[in-house]
């Protein structure tokens, strides 16, 4: 009777034993080879997807796998070590990087918001609508779409008396944090009262929605008559084939235009020279006559000391790539997402700030 | 009796009779209104039902191609390889730790119940299945994937998930035990067997349906939670590489919440896929448990 | 050493894990706790502040200027999904349990009892992707039109039919996700019921219906409310089907049926991204707190949930 119970036993413990032991071979082995967690915006995403499979076609040795969780999952998750990339269309603000200086904001394209809206009949059309307009639909203040302001704005249009349903982000959002930005630089009170950030406190609005991700945003527009939203300029291509329509936005010129590869690159000309070196610069409501408003740097946050040579070394590769012209920054690659390929001057200071991640 | 006095004597027994038929028409109308309702709750419930395992059916074959099961997910297209194995590896993870730990607390709870110990582990044990899930997540994130330094790992979801699902295992194994006829256990004892024998050898053997009828329970849970595994997890577009700690690691509901939102086909498509299969799957054990326990009687 | 204190230690997990996670959240929110006060329960305001200014210092504690805790709606937005959920589960529960306990005969009686428990075994996620598929636009284009036009005098039931994304939707995935622990305990009571009383009825000449009506159900009052509290516990905890159809509302209260709403566990879900942000670290806290808030209301119900079924089994274990 002993003797069975010690045999049952020692069975037991051996393959355990095995078990345990094959698990950290197999993870020892394995950590030689590269792995990659990308998480955060959602405007970034659709660029990612289409990087990595071309990047591990020629670097078999590195897999990336991409997330799209919003920007401010992006900061946090790099900044606690979760993820290797955070994707994020917001740099670090001033308290993160005051806690956590060895995290580097390192800007790898610039990309652009569009204001889009579902109002039956009349989305062929592109509203002219102006910072303060957008400020007051958020707030609750414009309610209707027939409103004396934005009937001022579009003299010519027919506009619904129904409710407009504005929608916002829910998760941590690149998205919010620029959007937000061009409302607290146009309009003042907005400044005063909510100003800008990831997450913001939004004004209760009646019917107003919540929507997780850009793709929640072009969802909840696409099934919502008169509802309004911001959607990164990458899901063009979606809000493109849903048919929902565009909107021009008011410059700091007081001209209305809309998110084109020229209108974006108007404004990062006039604002690329007073990048500084740790490239934490708002491009919203850039000067000029033909600027697009709302663009901004696509960052990867990035923490500067990572956990083992090998993973440093595999990041610091992808990074120089996805900032080459002939790589990551490649027209093709570009045009797939509407957005406009890095300046060689801020792409000299991002390869700088490259250099600085070590293992 | 005169005639007027007869017939108006006639006369109120018949109506009372009339009184007596209204009152029995109306309980007859009520019992069919009563049928009736009941019978269109039942079909409420089988109709919605049927919606759902039919939208799952549809749209999820319809997304089955071989590659689903033999490619990674890509970005937002590809197939689920890396998420079934994800979700097998969590299961396996999550079934290997709570099966033990909740087999040992069912045979105590069932074994010794007089004692305060016992009494004790039941309670908390029913307080335990009262935690919701996202609760769990949220206490796995901050003790393995922050605090122990972790990150997204199997362990960090395996031990969630089983924490989530000992209660479960702890109850059904002690309904299992109780079962058992206490002459199996003195005829143990009176052969001379210690409680260890009695226990594995007997008890244990003869509640055996019963006991992996709360292992497939414990099953089914690790393939269909989502909430504490998004944040114990993470996600991984690739196989599991054998790590146990800071290695994120793909699962099949992670697809389903994630990629029903993109506006790209491809993804949906995933999407439904993955709820396919992770609805048979569940249904299946389901089935086995069900047909295990019909056995048994 | 002994087999038995071997058991008692290794069975010990199950309380110590409990035991576990409440003592992690209440240490990890105590922070948020006390900066908090009572003052959380009844706040209405959930907001972060602002998250790229720099933080203040207030009474002792660093916050984000603007900070402020308040989690009011997502209470009311859990009770209330909770309630409509309760409201359409119950009778539908009910009904479905006497149909297949008295009216359905003994071969289909198994599998279409089955088809009803199949639903509880369906994922979370799963009955999300189907609310979000199939209910929401449903909801949308058909029933929210029709309900506001022949109900709209009703206060809470008119204009605006919103998206379909709100309490109803909610109310209504939900309750398919408890009705069957209502459906499945009571039609096994039903069952369990002794024949002598249902023979005891029907020489009296009560119908059928009447028999399980009048004379059974009553005497399963206690077991109904049993199954209902436990239902209840299970749909305050229930997040990710909720996250996909509640529409996410932030600090407002419905003013219709079918406005968004909030509920504890789906907000923890969502928002720890977004509270992870904060430098001070007191969002992530507080969340911490709303999950003990949520984690200490779920224990309470389904407590008593059992003590109310084990008091009917204890009762039948009596014979009476």
């Amino acid at each position: 009777m002993g003797s069975w119970r010690t045999a049952r036993w020692s069975k037991f413990a051996v393959s355990g034993a095995l078990a345990l032991g094959l698990a950290g071979a197999h993870g020892a082995a394995a950590a030689e080879s590269g792995r990659l967690l990308e998480t955060g915006s959602s405007l970034l995403y659709p660029l990612f997807n289409i990087w990595v499979p071309v990047y591990t076609k020629s670097h078999a040795a590195v897999q990336i796998s991409t997330q799209s969780t919003g920007s401010g999952t992006g900061i946090s998750e790099s900044v606690s070590g979760l993820a290797q990339i955070g994707a994020s269309d917001a740099y670090l603000s001033n308290a993160l990087e005051k806690q956590h200086p060895e995290m580097l904001n390192i800007p790898l394209a610039i990309s652009s918001q569009m204001v889009n809206y579902n109002l039956p009949g009349l989305n062929a059309q592109h509203l002219k609508l102006s910072g303060p307009v957008l400020a007051g639909i958020y707030e609750g203040k414009i309610t209707k779409w027939n409103d004396p302001a934005i009937a001022k704005l579009n003299p010519a249009v027919n506009l619904p008396a129904d409710t407009i349903v504005p929608v916002h982000r829910t998760d941590g959002s690149g998205d919010t944090f620029i959007f937000s930005q061009y409302l607290s630089d146009t309009a003042p009170d907005w400044a005063k009262t909510i100003a800008y950030g990831t997450t913001i406190s939004w004004p209760s609005v009646q019917g107003g929605l919540g929507a997780e991700g850009n793709q929640g945003m072009v969802n909840s527009v696409k099934q919502t008559p008169y509802s309004i939203a911001y959607i990164g300029i990458s899901f063009k291509g979606a809000t493109d084939q849903d048919q929902l329509g565009e909107a021009m936005l008011e410059n700091r010129a007081g001209k209305f235009v809309l998110p084109t590869d020229q209108t974006v690159q108007a404004a990062a000309n006039s604002m690329v020279a007073k990048t500084p070196k740790d490239e934490r610069i708002s491009l919203i409501f850039a000067p000029g006559a033909d600027s697009y408003p709302i663009i901004n740097y696509e960052y990867a946050i990035i923490k500067s000391k990572q956990a083992d040579v090998q993973t440093a070394q595999d990041l610091k590769t992808f990074l120089d790539w996805a900032l080459r012209g002939t790589g990551g920054n490649a027209a093709s690659f570009m045009q797939q997402v509407s957005f406009v390929p890095l300046p060689a001057s801020v792409r000299k200071l991002s390869n700088a700030q490259i250099a600085k991640i070590n293992g | 009796m005169s005639a007027p006095v007869i017939t108006a004597h006639h006369h109120g027994l018949g109506l009372r009779a009339n009184a007596d038929a209204e009152r029995l028409r109306r309980r007859q109308w009520f019992s069919a209104i009563g049928w009736t309702l009941c019978g269109a709750s039942l079909t409420l419930l089988g109709g919605a039902m049927l919606s759902i395992l039919g939208m799952v059916l549809v749209r999820g074959i319809g997304a089955l191609t071989p590659t689903v099961f033999t490619e990674v997910t890509q970005g937002t297209g590809g197939g689920l390889l890396n998420a079934i194995e994800g979700t097998a590896v969590i299961a396996a993870g999550t079934v290997v730790l709570a099966v033990p730990f909740g087999i040992a607390a069912g045979i105590y709870v069932s074994e010794y119940r007089w004692t305060a110990w016992a009494r004790c582990i039941r309670f908390l044990s029913d307080v335990l299945v009262g935690v919701p899930s996202i609760v769990l997540g949220y206490f796995g994130y901050i003790t393995m994937v922050e605090w122990l330094g972790w990150h997204f790992s199997v362990a960090a979801a395996s031990i969630t998930l089983a924490v989530l699902c000992l209660p479960y295992i702890c109850r059904t194994t002690e309904l299992a035990l109780r079962e058992v006829a206490p002459e199996l256990r003195e005829a143990g004892f009176a052969l001379g067997a210690s409680p260890a024998r009695v226990t594995f050898s007997l008890v244990l053997r003869a509640a055996l349906p019963g006991v992996v009828t709360g292992v497939l329970l414990a099953l089914a849970i690790s393939v269909g939670e989502t909430a504490p595994l998004l944040y114990t997890a993470g996600w991984s577009g690739y196989l599991w590489n054998g790590q146990l700690v800071r290695s994120p690691i793909g699962y099949l509901t992670y697809v389903i919440w994630a990629f029903i939102n993109e506006p790209f086909a491809a993804a949906n498509a995933l999407a439904y896929a993955a709820a396919f299969l992770t609805t048979a799957f569940v249904l299946l054990i389901s089935l086995a448990s069900r047909l295990l326990l019909t056995r048994r009687r | 050493m002994n087999f038995r204190t071997v058991l008692a230690t290794v069975g010990g997990i199950v309380p110590a894990s409990m035991i576990a996670v409440v003592v992690f959240l209440t240490t990890y929110a105590w922070p948020a706790i006390e900066y908090n006060g009572v003052g959380f329960l009844g706040g209405m305001h959930w907001n972060l502040g602002n998250l790229y200014a720099d933080p203040i210092d207030l009474s002792g504690v660093q916050i984000l200027p603007g900070a402020s805790y308040g989690i009011f709606f997502l209470i009311v937005g859990t009770l209330l999904t909770t309630l409509i959920a309760l409201l359409i589960a119950v009778p539908v529960g009910v009904g479905a349990a006497i149909f297949l306990a008295e009216a359905v005969p003994p071969g289909p009686r198994v599998w279409l009892s089955f088809l009803v428990e199949l639903l509880a075994a369906i994922p979370s996620v799963v009955f999300g992707l189907w609310g979000y598929a199939a209910i929401v636009p449903l909801m949308a284009q058909h029933v929210f039109p029709a309900m506001a036009h022949a109900l709209g005098w009703l206060p809470g039931f008119g204009e605006p039919i919103g998206s379909g994304f709100g309490l109803l939707t909610s109310g209504i995935v939900l309750s398919l996700m408890i009705v069957p622990l209502i459906a499945a305990t009571l039609r096994d009571a039903i069952d369990s019921q002794p024949a002598a009383v249902r023979e005891a009825a029907q020489a009296l000449g009560a119908t059928r219906f009447e028999t399980v009506w009048r004379v059974l159900l009553p005497g399963l009052r206690s077991v109904l409310i049993g199954a209902c509290v436990l239902a209840t516990g299970r749909a305050l905890g229930e997040t990710m089907a909720v996250l996909m159809v509640s529409g996410n509302a932030l600090n407002t209260l419905p003013q219709t049926i079918y406005a968004p709403v909030s509920t504890m566990a789906a907000f923890i879900a969502s928002q720890l991204d977004s509270a992870l942000q904060d430098p001070t670290g007191l969002a992530v806290r507080s969340l911490a707190e709303v999950a003990l808030v949520l984690c200490i209301i779920s224990i309470i119900v389904n407590v008593c949930a059992r003590l109310l079924l084990a008091g009917f089994g204890a009762r039948e274990r009596r014979g009476l």
